[in-house]
């Protein structure tokens, strides 16, 4: 369908000022966070209600027309590039928080609705909404809910799809189906919410979703250690865990990382160490210091073990936090592109990980930082590069393939946290293998039988 | 055509920009719309598709967000990539706002302080601080519109310092050219209003301290809350301490990073309140709330409802084009707080 009769059907549906196809507007939704993918959408909308998606999704069957739900546009997989055209659903009008339940420890949000929002607001009640990824500040639920997002608590607490308990969704039939609820324990039938939590788009557009929420924990403690390189911080990230111990922290970077944060930010940290591990915890200040306190006796007395210090007061605390939590733009500083990827290795071959992408930085004479969730065995090597260097963009793209498969070699994945969207398509199959792909294939088929929910992706 | 205009935008402030979006929920235009065109993001999404030749500069759709944007900055500080987003808003006004495309109410501002002589001409009737020359090495920048405006900044500046130069003959500071399409210019006059005032310029408006630091250097620059030294005394009303509020300058705070120096004078002299988003910009953004009067007033709404809640006795402002701004709001709104400079309030003081 031709872009205008495409937008002028759509207004007579929602509105002009739902409805945006001018060049500015078509450009400005061509990219998300991702770099090296961009795709014109042939029209934007931004729907109010449910009932005003479930039509937009009714149309868009009928006209056989490619539909991508997006939320902040912060996913760094591509995952809501328009490849293929067609509409993009701007779901960041739907931006309420409808309820927050304190005795039931839930809060019932639309999907435009900001991390930071939500946990602010829960905050209030003496609770907490733990999946932090590293956006949280933009990224949304309904956005974290499709890519089933992580964060720097995931050891201890588990990732985005720990804590959906329901959804509101429309199918590509433009059916509204609610699955789940405000249940602990409800096992009547298949878990819905569970297939639809990461599924990126392709089988539904979530429209409402309702949230677990635990206690806010009542303190934290933070801790540096330095190592001579990222496997030995990685040894000792498997002996804290091994020794019964299930912090709410374990991250690490590596040299190139530490530089780069440190010419950045100052923080005093030791540049000559191969590696920094971060180790914190959070809960009953008792608690807290003895876990904290056998962490770094652990880290004390491992392989290539430089300095370990315990952060003496918040302040300190947070610029280790700050150290952790800004490598990817210090980095980013370095040249005028950075890939940043997300493959994720059970927790021993975590240090045989960190030698391998050493190995792969050299043998492709390319800049790679690596920093990571080390408890989770969740890596991202990040490539910083000149984009204009054509020669190097190539060899950018052969490690990529290298870098992921190693993870599979490993036991491992291809994206712990990020998705896989477009940018990491091609290494689907290998991932999967091909009964699960067709599988995928499928069950798409039951959600959307005319393949309009973010055509393509997931191997769909 | 001038050397210093661009044709183009600097690449290398473009490639600074990660599209990571951290930038959406700190932009005033974005909370309003939603739109990812009006976010910053968004906006150099479409300076590198202008840059990259995809859309033309006369494309309507871009050059309504060169001009919806407030250039307020507040994008900066949140950005963990260092884009100068001010930069590039001026780079791009540059090319968009040219010569005849030039919006006409820009012309006539223009026009007006065009020249120090009509500077002095436009402010002739204004009871602003007496010329006078003092042995430190400080003078006193008297901004154009404001010492048209609020003449009684300068005079308190004058009473609480009797040290500093003050040259009534000087014009105008450039910043107004710099931020609507004409970054030569802008200079030029920085620069010469450098040469008039040697030495320290003590600047009472945060959008000029900002612009002449970026064009002097921020040595040679001190906006009035981060020179002023002196302990004082707390103010009372009705025996109890007055309730003050502060209004962040967007360039003052986003491009200098002050904001702890005003909010340390102005404890002192009462209950000091925090206005809820005082960073966020009052929607005054110089000349923006004559160019899109619809859009700056939408801006300032919570603003108001925010301030009238607090039934605040001062509200405090760092910049003239903020004070006229919340001065309009808060009359039309019937809020009784008192809008004023933060030199004028310290002058008050006992």
């Amino acid at each position: 369908m031709a872009e205008q009769s495409l937008a002028s059907a759509l207004t007579a549906l929602l509105g002009a000022d739902r409805v945006f196809a001018d060049s500015a507007a078509r450009e400005a939704y061509s990219r998300d966070a991702t770099p090296l993918f961009r795709g014109l959408p042939e029209v934007i909308v931004a729907p109010h209600s449910t009932q005003e998606v479930a039509e937009v999704v009714k149309f868009a069957r009928a006209t056989k027309t490619p539909i991508i739900a997006r939320g902040a546009g912060s996913n760094l997989c591509a995952a809501t590039v328009p490849l293929n055209g067609g509409i993009v659903v701007s779901m960041m009008q739907m931006k309420k928080i409808l309820e927050v339940s304190r005795n039931e420890m839930l809060a019932v949000v639309q999907p435009g609705v900001s991390t930071t929002e939500l946990d602010d607001v829960v905050a209030k009640e003496g609770l907490m909404y733990v999946p932090d990824p590293g956006s949280k500040t933009v990224s949304t639920i309904g956005g974290n809910a499709a890519t089933s997002a992580g964060g720097l608590r995931g050891l201890k607490y588990g990732t985005t799809k720990n804590y959906i308990l329901g959804l509101e969704a429309v199918l590509g039939t433009g059916e509204v189906i609610r699955t789940g609820g405000r249940l602990v324990k409800d096992v009547a039938g298949y878990d819905i919410t569970r297939l639809l939590i990461g599924s990126e788009g392709t089988l539904a557009i979530f429209t409402e979703i309702t949230t677990a929420l635990t206690p806010r924990p009542k303190s934290s403690q933070y801790g540096v250690a330095y190592f001579n390189t990222l496997a030995d911080a990685s040894v000792a990230v498997d002996a804290i865990v091994a020794a019964g111990i299930l912090p709410a922290t374990l991250e690490f970077l590596d040299n190139t990382c530490i530089k780069a944060v440190e010419d950045f930010a100052h923080l005093g940290l030791d540049s000559q160490a191969g590696a920094l591990l971060l180790f914190g915890d959070d809960g009953n200040s008792e608690s807290v210091a003895k876990t904290v306190g056998a962490m770094a006796d652990i880290s004390s007395s491992a392989r290539g073990v430089r300095a370990v210090t315990l952060a003496p007061d918040v302040a300190a605390a947070e610029a280790l936090l700050y150290a952790r939590r800004c490598s990817l733009p210090a980095l980013a500083r370095l040249g005028s592109m950075s890939i940043l990827e997300d493959i994720s290795v059970p927790r021993p071959q975590l240090s045989k990980a960190a030698e391998a992408i050493e190995k792969i930085s050299e043998k492709h004479s390319l800049l790679i930082g690596t920093f990571g969730h080390a408890g989770d065995g969740n890596l991202h090597p990040t490539i910083v590069l000149d984009k204009d260097d054509a020669d190097e963009v190539t060899r950018a793209e052969r490690s990529l393939s290298d870098i992921f498969n190693l993870a599979l070699e490993l036991g491992g994945t291809i994206t712990g946290e990020h998705g896989v969207g477009s940018a990491k398509l091609p290494y689907l199959r290998a991932k999967l293998g091909d009964v699960s792909l067709s599988l995928h294939h499928n069950i798409k088929s039951v959600f959307d039988p005319d393949r309009i929910l973010n055509p393509g992706r997931l191997g769909t | 055509m001038s050397a210093e205009s661009h044709e183009k935008f600097t690449q290398a402030k473009l490639d600074r920009c990660i599209s990571c979006g951290y930038c959406l929920p700190a932009c005033p235009t974005y909370q309003i719309t939603g739109e990812e065109q009006s976010s910053p993001r968004g906006r150099i999404t479409l300076m590198r598709a202008l840059q990259d030749g995809r859309l033309p500069f006369s494309d309507e759709g871009a050059q309504e967000q060169a001009s919806f944007c407030l250039g307020c900055r507040a994008c900066e500080p949140v950005c963990p990539a260092g884009v100068e987003y001010g930069v590039l808003l001026e780079e791009w006004r540059d090319i968009t706002w040219r010569g005849r495309k030039r919006p006409l109410i820009i012309k006539a501002l223009f026009q007006m302080v065009s020249a120090p002589w009509r500077v002095h001409l436009m402010s002739a009737l204004s009871p602003i601080a007496r010329k006078r020359k003092s042995s430190t090495d400080i003078h006193l920048a008297l901004g154009c519109f404001e010492r048209r405006l609020f003449p009684k900044v300068s005079r308190a500046v004058a009473q609480l310092a009797p040290s500093i130069s003050i040259d009534p003959s000087q014009g105008c500071c450039g910043a107004l050219h710099a931020h609507n399409g004409d970054l030569e210019g802008g200079k030029a006059l920085a620069k010469e209003l450098g040469e008039k005032l040697p030495g320290t310029i003590l600047s009472t408006a945060g959008g000029c301290a900002a612009h002449l630091s970026a064009v002097l250097g921020k040595e040679r620059v001190q906006e009035f809350s981060q020179w002023w030294s002196r302990n004082l005394k707390p103010m009372t009303r009705n025996g109890k301490p007055i309730r003050i509020g502060l209004q962040d300058s967007c360039h003052l705070r986003n491009g200098m990073g002050v904001f702890k120096e005003p909010r340390k004078i102005l404890t002192q002299l009462g209950e000091y309140v925090e206005v809820p988003n005082a960073q966020g910009c009052c929607g005054a953004a110089g000349s923006y709330s004559l160019l899109r009067s619809r859009d700056s007033k939408k801006i300032i709404a919570p603003k108001v409802a925010a301030i009238k809640e607090l039934e605040l006795d001062y509200l405090v402002s760092v910049n003239p084009g903020c004070t006229r701004q919340l001065k309009s709001a808060l009359r039309r709104a019937r809020v009784k707080t008192k809008v004023v400079h933060i030199a004028e309030l310290i002058a008050l003081a006992p």
